[in-house]
Protein backbone atom coordinates (compact mmCIF):
# COMPACT_ATOMS: atom_id res chain seq x y z
CA UNK A 1 0.00 0.00 0.00
CA UNK A 2 1.33 3.43 -0.95
CA UNK A 3 1.10 6.41 1.41
CA UNK A 4 1.23 10.08 0.47
CA UNK A 5 4.18 11.87 2.12
CA UNK A 6 1.98 14.59 3.62
CA UNK A 7 -0.33 11.99 5.14
CA UNK A 8 2.72 10.25 6.60
CA UNK A 9 3.68 13.50 8.33
CA UNK A 10 0.20 13.98 9.77
CA UNK A 11 0.20 10.37 11.06
CA UNK A 12 3.61 10.90 12.73
CA UNK A 13 2.25 13.82 14.75
CA UNK A 14 -1.00 12.01 15.57
CA UNK A 15 0.75 8.82 16.76
CA UNK A 16 3.31 10.66 18.90
CA UNK A 17 0.82 13.04 20.47
CA UNK A 18 -1.74 10.26 21.01
CA UNK A 19 0.62 8.42 23.35
CA UNK A 20 1.17 11.62 25.32
CA UNK A 21 -2.52 12.60 25.45
CA UNK A 22 -3.65 9.09 26.40
CA UNK A 23 -1.06 8.98 29.19
CA UNK A 24 -2.20 12.36 30.47
CA UNK A 25 -5.84 11.30 30.36
CA UNK A 26 -4.96 8.13 32.28
CA UNK A 27 -3.22 10.22 34.95
CA UNK A 28 0.13 8.81 33.97
CA UNK A 29 1.94 12.11 33.50
CA UNK A 30 3.98 14.41 35.67
CA UNK A 31 6.64 16.94 34.75
CA UNK A 32 7.68 17.82 38.25
CA UNK A 33 8.37 16.04 41.51
CA UNK A 34 6.46 18.84 43.21
CA UNK A 35 3.06 17.76 41.93
CA UNK A 36 1.25 14.46 41.85
CA UNK A 37 0.06 12.85 38.62
CA UNK A 38 -3.28 14.54 39.26
CA UNK A 39 -1.59 17.91 39.43
CA UNK A 40 -1.90 18.42 43.18
CA UNK A 41 0.97 19.84 45.19
CA UNK A 42 2.99 17.13 46.91
CA UNK A 43 3.00 17.65 50.66
CA UNK A 44 5.10 15.82 53.22
CA UNK A 45 3.40 13.02 55.12
CA UNK A 46 2.72 13.72 58.76
CA UNK A 47 3.68 10.12 59.57
CA UNK A 48 6.93 10.01 57.62
CA UNK A 49 9.55 12.74 57.81
CA UNK A 50 11.45 11.06 54.97
CA UNK A 51 8.86 12.53 52.62
CA UNK A 52 10.26 16.02 53.31
CA UNK A 53 12.06 17.32 50.23
CA UNK A 54 14.40 20.25 49.81
CA UNK A 55 11.99 22.19 47.59
CA UNK A 56 9.24 22.11 50.22
CA UNK A 57 8.57 25.36 52.04
CA UNK A 58 8.75 26.12 55.73
CA UNK A 59 4.99 26.70 55.70
CA UNK A 60 4.41 23.17 54.38
CA UNK A 61 6.50 21.76 57.22
CA UNK A 62 4.79 24.01 59.75
CA UNK A 63 1.30 22.99 58.60
CA UNK A 64 1.96 19.26 58.23
CA UNK A 65 3.77 18.72 61.53
CA UNK A 66 1.87 21.38 63.48
CA UNK A 67 5.03 23.23 64.40
CA UNK A 68 4.86 27.02 64.60
CA UNK A 69 7.05 28.63 61.98
CA UNK A 70 8.73 30.76 64.62
CA UNK A 71 9.82 27.61 66.46
CA UNK A 72 11.50 26.23 63.35
CA UNK A 73 13.25 29.54 62.76
CA UNK A 74 14.39 29.73 66.35
CA UNK A 75 15.54 26.13 66.51
CA UNK A 76 17.74 26.43 63.46
CA UNK A 77 18.90 29.99 64.08
CA UNK A 78 17.24 31.26 60.95
CA UNK A 79 16.46 34.97 60.67
CA UNK A 80 13.06 35.68 62.15
CA UNK A 81 12.20 37.60 59.00
CA UNK A 82 12.45 34.42 56.94
CA UNK A 83 9.34 33.94 54.84
CA UNK A 84 7.33 30.80 55.35
CA UNK A 85 7.27 30.40 51.58
CA UNK A 86 11.03 29.90 51.45
CA UNK A 87 12.16 26.49 50.23
CA UNK A 88 14.21 24.48 52.71
CA UNK A 89 17.06 23.97 50.27
CA UNK A 90 17.47 27.73 49.94
CA UNK A 91 18.19 27.95 53.64
CA UNK A 92 20.73 25.15 53.78
CA UNK A 93 23.75 25.85 55.94
CA UNK A 94 25.83 24.04 58.54
CA UNK A 95 23.00 24.30 61.02
CA UNK A 96 20.05 23.72 58.75
CA UNK A 97 19.42 21.06 56.22
CA UNK A 98 16.70 18.57 55.36
CA UNK A 99 18.26 15.75 57.39
CA UNK A 100 18.63 17.87 60.52
CA UNK A 101 15.06 19.08 60.14
CA UNK A 102 13.81 15.50 59.85
CA UNK A 103 15.77 14.41 62.95
CA UNK A 104 14.49 17.36 64.92
CA UNK A 105 10.89 16.72 63.91
CA UNK A 106 11.16 13.06 64.88
CA UNK A 107 12.57 13.91 68.30
CA UNK A 108 9.90 16.56 68.73
CA UNK A 109 7.13 14.13 67.81
CA UNK A 110 8.55 11.60 70.27
CA UNK A 111 8.20 14.15 73.01
CA UNK A 112 11.94 14.63 73.45
CA UNK A 113 13.18 18.06 74.30
CA UNK A 114 14.67 19.33 71.09
CA UNK A 115 18.31 20.08 71.45
CA UNK A 116 19.65 23.31 70.13
CA UNK A 117 21.92 22.59 67.24
CA UNK A 118 25.47 23.68 67.92
CA UNK A 119 27.72 25.31 66.92
CA UNK A 120 25.71 28.17 65.58
CA UNK A 121 27.35 30.46 63.08
CA UNK A 122 25.25 33.40 64.13
CA UNK A 123 25.59 36.69 65.82
CA UNK A 124 23.40 37.61 68.71
CA UNK A 125 24.03 41.28 68.99
CA UNK A 126 21.92 44.38 69.11
CA UNK A 127 21.87 46.16 65.79
CA UNK A 128 20.81 49.75 66.09
CA UNK A 129 20.25 50.15 62.39
CA UNK A 130 17.85 47.27 62.21
CA UNK A 131 14.38 47.31 63.65
CA UNK A 132 14.51 45.26 66.82
CA UNK A 133 12.15 42.34 66.77
CA UNK A 134 10.97 40.25 69.59
CA UNK A 135 11.59 36.53 69.31
CA UNK A 136 8.53 34.53 70.13
CA UNK A 137 9.09 32.17 73.01
CA UNK A 138 7.59 28.76 72.84
CA UNK A 139 7.17 26.31 75.65
CA UNK A 140 9.40 23.29 75.34
CA UNK A 141 12.17 25.19 73.66
CA UNK A 142 15.02 27.09 75.23
CA UNK A 143 13.78 30.45 76.42
CA UNK A 144 15.21 33.56 74.91
CA UNK A 145 14.12 36.82 76.35
CA UNK A 146 14.80 40.37 75.42
CA UNK A 147 14.92 42.05 72.12
CA UNK A 148 17.52 40.68 69.78
CA UNK A 149 18.13 40.56 66.09
CA UNK A 150 19.18 37.21 64.76
CA UNK A 151 21.50 37.54 61.83
CA UNK A 152 22.29 34.36 60.03
CA UNK A 153 25.69 34.13 58.46
CA UNK A 154 25.95 31.61 55.68
CA UNK A 155 29.39 30.05 56.04
CA UNK A 156 31.66 29.78 53.06
CA UNK A 157 32.79 26.43 51.64
CA UNK A 158 29.68 24.73 52.91
CA UNK A 159 28.51 21.58 51.21
CA UNK A 160 24.88 21.68 50.11
CA UNK A 161 22.70 19.54 47.91
CA UNK A 162 24.00 21.38 44.87
CA UNK A 163 27.74 21.15 45.54
CA UNK A 164 29.81 19.37 42.90
CA UNK A 165 32.97 17.32 43.40
CA UNK A 166 34.89 20.00 41.50
CA UNK A 167 33.95 22.55 44.15
CA UNK A 168 35.43 20.29 46.84
CA UNK A 169 38.68 20.16 44.87
CA UNK A 170 38.57 23.94 44.40
CA UNK A 171 38.07 24.39 48.13
CA UNK A 172 41.27 22.44 48.74
CA UNK A 173 40.10 18.91 49.51
CA UNK A 174 42.35 16.13 48.22
CA UNK A 175 40.94 13.66 45.74
CA UNK A 176 42.20 10.76 47.92
CA UNK A 177 40.21 12.04 50.88
CA UNK A 178 37.06 12.33 48.77
CA UNK A 179 37.55 8.81 47.40
CA UNK A 180 38.06 7.34 50.86
CA UNK A 181 34.83 8.95 52.10
CA UNK A 182 32.61 8.04 49.15
CA UNK A 183 34.25 4.64 48.82
CA UNK A 184 34.53 4.78 45.03
CA UNK A 185 37.03 6.23 42.54
CA UNK A 186 36.63 9.97 41.91
CA UNK A 187 33.52 10.13 39.72
CA UNK A 188 34.23 13.41 37.90
CA UNK A 189 34.24 17.08 38.81
CA UNK A 190 30.95 18.16 37.27
CA UNK A 191 28.87 15.59 39.14
CA UNK A 192 26.70 16.82 41.99
CA UNK A 193 27.74 15.02 45.18
CA UNK A 194 24.18 14.48 46.38
CA UNK A 195 23.05 12.97 43.06
CA UNK A 196 26.03 10.65 43.03
CA UNK A 197 25.76 9.50 46.61
CA UNK A 198 22.01 8.94 46.56
CA UNK A 199 22.43 7.20 43.21
CA UNK A 200 24.68 4.69 44.95
CA UNK A 201 21.91 4.06 47.45
CA UNK A 202 23.73 5.85 50.28
CA UNK A 203 22.41 8.54 52.62
CA UNK A 204 23.68 11.97 51.67
CA UNK A 205 23.85 13.35 55.20
CA UNK A 206 26.66 11.18 56.69
CA UNK A 207 28.76 11.59 53.55
CA UNK A 208 28.18 15.32 53.63
CA UNK A 209 29.12 15.49 57.32
CA UNK A 210 32.32 13.54 56.70
CA UNK A 211 33.29 15.67 53.71
CA UNK A 212 32.42 18.87 55.58
CA UNK A 213 34.57 17.71 58.49
CA UNK A 214 37.55 17.18 56.19
CA UNK A 215 36.84 20.49 54.50
CA UNK A 216 36.81 22.30 57.83
CA UNK A 217 40.25 20.86 58.62
CA UNK A 218 41.67 22.51 55.51
CA UNK A 219 40.57 25.99 56.61
CA UNK B 1 -29.09 19.16 5.64
CA UNK B 2 -25.42 18.20 5.47
CA UNK B 3 -25.11 14.41 5.37
CA UNK B 4 -21.31 14.42 5.79
CA UNK B 5 -19.89 13.25 9.11
CA UNK B 6 -17.78 15.79 11.07
CA UNK B 7 -14.59 13.75 10.47
CA UNK B 8 -15.02 13.84 6.71
CA UNK B 9 -15.72 17.59 6.86
CA UNK B 10 -12.49 18.13 8.81
CA UNK B 11 -10.52 16.04 6.32
CA UNK B 12 -12.07 17.96 3.44
CA UNK B 13 -11.15 21.25 5.12
CA UNK B 14 -7.57 20.05 5.62
CA UNK B 15 -7.39 18.99 1.97
CA UNK B 16 -8.69 22.41 0.86
CA UNK B 17 -6.13 24.16 3.06
CA UNK B 18 -3.33 22.00 1.67
CA UNK B 19 -4.44 22.79 -1.88
CA UNK B 20 -4.96 26.49 -1.19
CA UNK B 21 -1.53 27.06 0.34
CA UNK B 22 0.20 24.45 -1.84
CA UNK B 23 1.39 22.72 1.36
CA UNK B 24 3.75 19.84 0.70
CA UNK B 25 5.25 17.37 3.17
CA UNK B 26 8.51 19.32 3.41
CA UNK B 27 6.69 22.49 4.47
CA UNK B 28 4.63 20.46 6.93
CA UNK B 29 7.80 18.92 8.38
CA UNK B 30 9.33 22.34 8.93
CA UNK B 31 6.12 23.53 10.58
CA UNK B 32 5.99 20.53 12.90
CA UNK B 33 9.68 20.95 13.81
CA UNK B 34 9.08 24.65 14.45
CA UNK B 35 6.10 23.96 16.73
CA UNK B 36 7.98 21.45 18.90
CA UNK B 37 11.07 23.68 19.04
CA UNK B 38 8.88 26.67 20.00
CA UNK B 39 7.29 24.62 22.78
CA UNK B 40 10.71 23.78 24.22
CA UNK B 41 11.90 27.41 23.92
CA UNK B 42 8.76 28.64 25.73
CA UNK B 43 9.26 25.98 28.44
CA UNK B 44 12.90 26.98 28.95
CA UNK B 45 12.11 30.72 29.08
CA UNK B 46 9.15 30.18 31.41
CA UNK B 47 11.27 28.08 33.75
CA UNK B 48 13.99 30.74 33.81
CA UNK B 49 11.60 33.69 34.28
CA UNK B 50 9.33 32.13 36.90
CA UNK B 51 12.01 29.97 38.50
CA UNK B 52 11.66 26.93 40.71
CA UNK B 53 10.21 28.83 43.63
CA UNK B 54 7.78 31.00 41.72
CA UNK B 55 4.04 31.29 42.33
CA UNK B 56 3.36 28.49 39.84
CA UNK B 57 5.24 25.26 39.30
CA UNK B 58 7.09 25.34 36.01
CA UNK B 59 8.40 22.21 34.38
CA UNK B 60 12.03 22.10 33.36
CA UNK B 61 12.63 21.36 29.67
CA UNK B 62 14.49 18.28 30.87
CA UNK B 63 11.11 16.84 31.82
CA UNK B 64 10.37 16.67 28.08
CA UNK B 65 13.47 14.70 27.07
CA UNK B 66 12.54 11.20 25.87
CA UNK B 67 16.06 9.91 26.42
CA UNK B 68 15.75 10.76 30.13
CA UNK B 69 12.92 8.22 30.12
CA UNK B 70 15.24 5.50 28.89
CA UNK B 71 17.94 6.45 31.39
CA UNK B 72 15.53 6.33 34.31
CA UNK B 73 13.62 3.27 33.12
CA UNK B 74 15.80 0.72 34.93
CA UNK B 75 15.48 2.51 38.28
CA UNK B 76 11.78 3.16 37.68
CA UNK B 77 11.08 -0.53 37.07
CA UNK B 78 13.36 -1.96 39.76
CA UNK B 79 12.58 0.49 42.56
CA UNK B 80 8.81 0.57 42.18
CA UNK B 81 8.40 4.00 40.66
CA UNK B 82 11.44 6.02 41.74
CA UNK B 83 13.29 8.16 39.22
CA UNK B 84 16.91 9.15 38.84
CA UNK B 85 17.52 12.85 39.44
CA UNK B 86 16.19 15.29 36.83
CA UNK B 87 13.65 12.83 35.41
CA UNK B 88 9.92 12.43 35.87
CA UNK B 89 7.01 10.36 34.62
CA UNK B 90 6.82 12.59 31.52
CA UNK B 91 10.26 11.38 30.42
CA UNK B 92 9.10 7.77 30.53
CA UNK B 93 5.90 8.58 28.61
CA UNK B 94 7.81 10.48 25.92
CA UNK B 95 10.28 7.65 25.56
CA UNK B 96 7.37 5.24 25.06
CA UNK B 97 5.92 7.69 22.49
CA UNK B 98 9.23 7.67 20.58
CA UNK B 99 9.37 3.86 20.57
CA UNK B 100 5.70 3.49 19.53
CA UNK B 101 6.30 6.01 16.72
CA UNK B 102 9.42 4.09 15.65
CA UNK B 103 7.68 0.71 15.66
CA UNK B 104 4.92 2.12 13.46
CA UNK B 105 6.73 4.74 11.39
CA UNK B 106 10.47 4.19 11.77
CA UNK B 107 12.60 6.97 13.30
CA UNK B 108 10.10 9.62 12.30
CA UNK B 109 10.55 11.28 15.70
CA UNK B 110 14.11 12.19 14.69
CA UNK B 111 13.11 13.57 11.31
CA UNK B 112 9.90 15.34 12.26
CA UNK B 113 9.91 16.23 15.95
CA UNK B 114 13.33 16.23 17.68
CA UNK B 115 14.35 19.88 18.33
CA UNK B 116 18.06 19.00 18.39
CA UNK B 117 17.63 17.55 14.90
CA UNK B 118 15.81 20.74 13.89
CA UNK B 119 18.73 22.83 15.18
CA UNK B 120 21.16 20.81 13.07
CA UNK B 121 18.85 21.18 10.06
CA UNK B 122 18.80 24.93 10.64
CA UNK B 123 22.61 25.19 10.80
CA UNK B 124 22.99 23.01 7.69
CA UNK B 125 20.39 25.18 5.93
CA UNK B 126 22.42 28.30 6.78
CA UNK B 127 25.57 26.57 5.50
CA UNK B 128 23.84 25.66 2.22
CA UNK B 129 22.62 29.24 1.80
CA UNK B 130 26.17 30.53 2.35
CA UNK B 131 27.55 28.00 -0.15
CA UNK B 132 24.94 29.10 -2.66
CA UNK B 133 26.19 32.68 -2.37
CA UNK B 134 29.82 31.58 -2.43
CA UNK B 135 30.16 29.05 -5.27
CA UNK B 136 33.91 28.79 -4.78
CA UNK B 137 33.40 27.58 -1.23
CA UNK B 138 30.85 25.05 -2.44
CA UNK B 139 33.20 23.75 -5.13
CA UNK B 140 36.04 23.54 -2.64
CA UNK B 141 33.99 21.46 -0.21
CA UNK B 142 32.76 19.20 -3.00
CA UNK B 143 36.33 18.76 -4.19
CA UNK B 144 37.44 17.70 -0.71
CA UNK B 145 34.64 15.13 -0.58
CA UNK B 146 35.57 13.77 -4.03
CA UNK B 147 39.29 13.55 -3.36
CA UNK B 148 39.06 12.05 0.12
CA UNK B 149 37.35 8.68 -0.13
CA UNK B 150 38.45 7.92 3.43
CA UNK B 151 35.82 10.42 4.54
CA UNK B 152 33.01 8.09 3.50
CA UNK B 153 34.77 5.16 5.17
CA UNK B 154 35.09 7.22 8.33
CA UNK B 155 31.42 8.16 8.06
CA UNK B 156 30.41 4.50 7.93
CA UNK B 157 32.62 3.56 10.89
CA UNK B 158 31.59 6.54 13.04
CA UNK B 159 27.92 5.64 12.59
CA UNK B 160 28.48 2.78 15.06
CA UNK B 161 29.45 5.34 17.69
CA UNK B 162 25.84 5.95 18.65
CA UNK B 163 25.45 2.34 19.81
CA UNK B 164 28.47 2.69 22.09
CA UNK B 165 26.98 5.89 23.52
CA UNK B 166 23.66 4.06 23.98
CA UNK B 167 25.25 1.18 25.92
CA UNK B 168 27.27 3.58 28.07
CA UNK B 169 24.29 5.83 28.84
CA UNK B 170 21.86 3.03 29.74
CA UNK B 171 24.42 0.81 31.49
CA UNK B 172 25.93 3.71 33.42
CA UNK B 173 22.56 5.00 34.60
CA UNK B 174 21.47 1.52 35.69
CA UNK B 175 24.74 0.81 37.48
CA UNK B 176 25.40 4.15 39.16
CA UNK B 177 21.80 5.31 39.61
CA UNK B 178 22.31 8.74 38.10
CA UNK B 179 22.48 10.02 34.54
CA UNK B 180 26.12 9.49 33.53
CA UNK B 181 25.35 10.84 30.06
CA UNK B 182 23.80 14.11 31.24
CA UNK B 183 27.04 16.07 31.51
CA UNK B 184 27.98 15.09 27.96
CA UNK B 185 24.53 15.56 26.47
CA UNK B 186 24.39 18.51 24.03
CA UNK B 187 20.61 18.72 24.47
CA UNK B 188 20.96 19.07 28.23
CA UNK B 189 23.63 21.73 27.69
CA UNK B 190 21.36 23.63 25.31
CA UNK B 191 18.27 23.72 27.52
CA UNK B 192 20.37 24.62 30.57
CA UNK B 193 22.42 27.23 28.72
CA UNK B 194 21.10 29.99 30.98
CA UNK B 195 22.98 28.40 33.89
CA UNK B 196 26.24 29.32 32.14
CA UNK B 197 27.81 26.03 33.20
CA UNK B 198 30.86 24.98 31.24
CA UNK B 199 30.22 21.28 30.84
CA UNK B 200 31.53 18.69 28.37
CA UNK B 201 28.00 18.76 26.94
CA UNK B 202 28.49 22.38 25.94
CA UNK B 203 31.64 21.43 24.03
CA UNK B 204 29.73 18.59 22.32
CA UNK B 205 26.94 21.05 21.47
CA UNK B 206 29.34 23.58 19.95
CA UNK B 207 31.10 20.80 18.07
CA UNK B 208 27.75 19.55 16.75
CA UNK B 209 26.80 23.03 15.54
CA UNK B 210 30.22 23.51 13.93
CA UNK B 211 30.13 20.11 12.22
CA UNK B 212 26.58 20.76 10.98
CA UNK B 213 28.08 23.39 8.69
CA UNK B 214 29.88 20.62 6.77
CA UNK B 215 28.02 17.38 7.56
CA UNK B 216 24.25 17.17 7.92
CA UNK B 217 22.96 15.95 11.28
CA UNK B 218 26.36 14.92 12.75
CA UNK B 219 24.94 14.23 16.22
CA UNK B 220 22.16 12.04 14.78
CA UNK B 221 24.57 10.17 12.51
CA UNK B 222 27.35 9.41 14.96
CA UNK B 223 26.38 9.84 18.58
CA UNK B 224 22.66 10.11 19.37
CA UNK B 225 21.69 7.21 21.67
CA UNK B 226 17.98 7.96 21.28
CA UNK B 227 18.32 7.77 17.49
CA UNK B 228 20.18 4.48 17.91
CA UNK B 229 17.40 2.82 19.89
CA UNK B 230 14.71 4.42 17.73
CA UNK B 231 16.42 3.09 14.60
CA UNK B 232 16.57 -0.40 16.05
CA UNK B 233 12.88 -0.29 17.06
CA UNK B 234 12.12 0.98 13.55
CA UNK B 235 13.26 -2.34 12.13
CA UNK B 236 9.86 -3.66 13.24
CA UNK B 237 8.00 -0.99 11.29
CA UNK B 238 5.92 -1.95 8.26
CA UNK B 239 6.79 1.39 6.62
CA UNK B 240 9.56 1.54 4.05
CA UNK B 241 10.64 3.56 1.03
CA UNK B 242 10.65 1.92 -2.38
CA UNK B 243 12.67 3.06 -5.36
CA UNK B 244 10.88 2.16 -8.60
CA UNK B 245 13.68 1.24 -10.98
CA UNK B 246 11.56 1.70 -14.09
CA UNK B 247 10.91 5.33 -13.18
CA UNK B 248 14.35 6.15 -11.69
CA UNK B 249 16.96 7.87 -13.85
CA UNK B 250 19.78 7.35 -11.30
CA UNK B 251 20.30 11.11 -11.08
CA UNK B 252 21.38 10.66 -7.42
CA UNK B 253 19.42 13.71 -6.29
CA UNK B 254 17.83 11.56 -3.58
CA UNK B 255 21.22 10.49 -2.19
CA UNK B 256 22.44 14.10 -2.17
CA UNK B 257 19.27 15.17 -0.36
CA UNK B 258 19.53 12.54 2.39
CA UNK B 259 20.75 14.22 5.60
CA UNK B 260 21.84 10.87 7.01
CA UNK B 261 24.11 9.98 4.10
CA UNK B 262 22.14 6.93 2.91
CA UNK B 263 22.84 5.94 -0.70
CA UNK B 264 19.19 5.94 -1.70
CA UNK B 265 19.84 5.68 -5.45
CA UNK B 266 21.58 2.33 -5.05
CA UNK B 267 18.77 0.69 -3.08
CA UNK B 268 15.53 -0.91 -4.09
CA UNK B 269 13.96 -0.47 -0.67
CA UNK B 270 15.22 1.79 2.07
CA UNK B 271 14.98 0.13 5.47
CA UNK B 272 18.16 1.52 7.01
CA UNK B 273 18.36 1.96 10.79
CA UNK B 274 19.84 5.37 10.01
CA UNK B 275 16.78 6.53 8.03
CA UNK B 276 14.96 9.26 9.98
CA UNK B 277 11.89 9.27 7.70
CA UNK B 278 12.37 12.94 6.89
CA UNK B 279 11.32 12.20 3.28
CA UNK B 280 13.81 14.72 1.89
CA UNK B 281 14.70 12.13 -0.77
CA UNK B 282 11.05 11.78 -1.79
CA UNK B 283 10.67 15.55 -1.99
CA UNK B 284 13.87 15.98 -3.99
CA UNK B 285 13.11 13.24 -6.53
CA UNK B 286 12.30 14.85 -9.90
CA UNK B 287 10.51 11.76 -11.26
CA UNK B 288 6.97 11.12 -10.12
CA UNK B 289 6.54 7.63 -8.72
CA UNK B 290 10.26 6.84 -8.62
CA UNK B 291 10.46 7.02 -4.82
CA UNK B 292 7.41 6.29 -2.69
CA UNK B 293 6.41 5.35 0.84
CA UNK B 294 4.99 1.86 1.17
CA UNK B 295 3.34 0.07 4.06
CA UNK B 296 3.40 -3.68 4.49
CA UNK B 297 5.61 -6.57 5.43
CA UNK B 298 5.14 -8.52 2.23
CA UNK B 299 7.02 -7.41 -0.83
CA UNK B 300 9.74 -5.27 0.72
CA UNK B 301 12.19 -8.16 1.04
CA UNK B 302 11.04 -10.10 -2.01
CA UNK B 303 12.36 -7.45 -4.36
CA UNK B 304 15.68 -8.49 -5.77
CA UNK B 305 18.80 -6.41 -5.51
CA UNK B 306 20.36 -4.38 -2.74
CA UNK B 307 18.43 -2.92 0.15
CA UNK B 308 19.70 0.06 2.08
CA UNK B 309 19.35 -1.47 5.51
Amino acid sequence: MRVKPILFGVVVVIVFMSVVVISQAAGYWSTSGKVTTSGELVNPSADDVETIKGWMTLNQISDTYAVPLSEILWEFSLPDTTSGDTAIKDLESETFEVTLLREWLVSRMNGEKPALTTPLPMELSPQPSATPTSVTTISGTPQVTGEITVTHIAPENTITGKTTFQELIDWGLDMDVIESIIGTPFPGGEIIIKDYVTGLGMEFSPVKTALQGELDKTR
Amino acid sequence: MNSQSPNISVLESIKKLIKKYNLNHQTLRRLVQLCFAAFIIITVVRHIVIGEDGPVITASAEAYCPFGGLETLYKYLTSGGAFVSHTHLSNVVLFIAVIVTAILLRSAFCGWICPLGSLQDLVSGISKAIQKRLPKLKKGLQSIKRNAPWLSTMDRVLKFGKYIVLIWAIGGSAYFGYMVFRDYDPWSALINIAEFSFTPGLIVLLLTILLSLFVERPWCRYACPLGAISGLAGKLSPVYLKREESACTLCQVCTKACPMGIEVHKAKTIQSVDCISCLECVGACPRKGALEIHVGYTGRNSIGGENAS
